[in-house]
């Protein structure tokens, strides 16, 4: 799974702890990294995701349908899933604030074995605004 | 004169050179099952 992962454009290293099933991606300084492609590759090695989690740093813009996204740049942006926390952040849609929040961008749904869709695309559940 | 004018040109740019946050992925991380 670590070679399937480190394959992967926009990785710059993985770390895997098998005691607790967590794996760590860094990605590189400079590179654009694809949540999804992670989660496809993980499934496509024999392992099931449960959680993927993100920290990411970006702007908060209003896509097309009016939903508030986290964009971490031009061509990459997230849908927030609303929460008590992304209530705060609409104040800062279109401002040129740059915030860090880290947020849940997967979970298995409780009590199925089905397969994530990467093609789907994933949701931001904010858990923290670390910086703004 | 040159030497005035060379310190001037670079406190400015230490004025406007103001480290900034990226935007970008900065860490992500799974938890997986059946990891043998």
């Amino acid at each position: 799974m670590k070679q399937h992962l480190q394959r992967q454009s926009g990785v710059a290293n993985v770390d895997v702890s098998l005691i607790d099933g967590k794996v760590e991606v860094t990605p590189k300084e400079d590179g654009r990294i694809e949540p999804g492609q992670l989660l496809k590759a993980t499934y496509d090695s024999g392992v099931s995701v449960a959680e993927l989690d993100m920290t990411a740093t970006g702007k908060i813009v209003k896509d097309t349908s009016g939903n508030l996204s986290l964009q971490v740049n031009p061509n990459q942006s997230f849908v927030i899933s609303p929460n008590e926390l992304s209530k705060g952040l609409e104040r800062l849609v279109d401002s040129a604030t740059v915030i860090t929040v880290r947020g849940q961008l997967y979970k298995k749904p409780a009590g199925k074995q089905k397969k994530a869709d990467a093609s789907a695309p994933l949701r931001l559940l904010i858990l923290e605004v670390k910086k703004e | 004169m040159n030497r005035k004018y060379l310190a001037l040109l670079l406190l400015a740019g230490c004025v406007f050179v103001v480290p900034r946050l990226e935007a970008q992925i900065r860490h992500i991380e799974m938890r997986v099952e059946g990891m043998t």
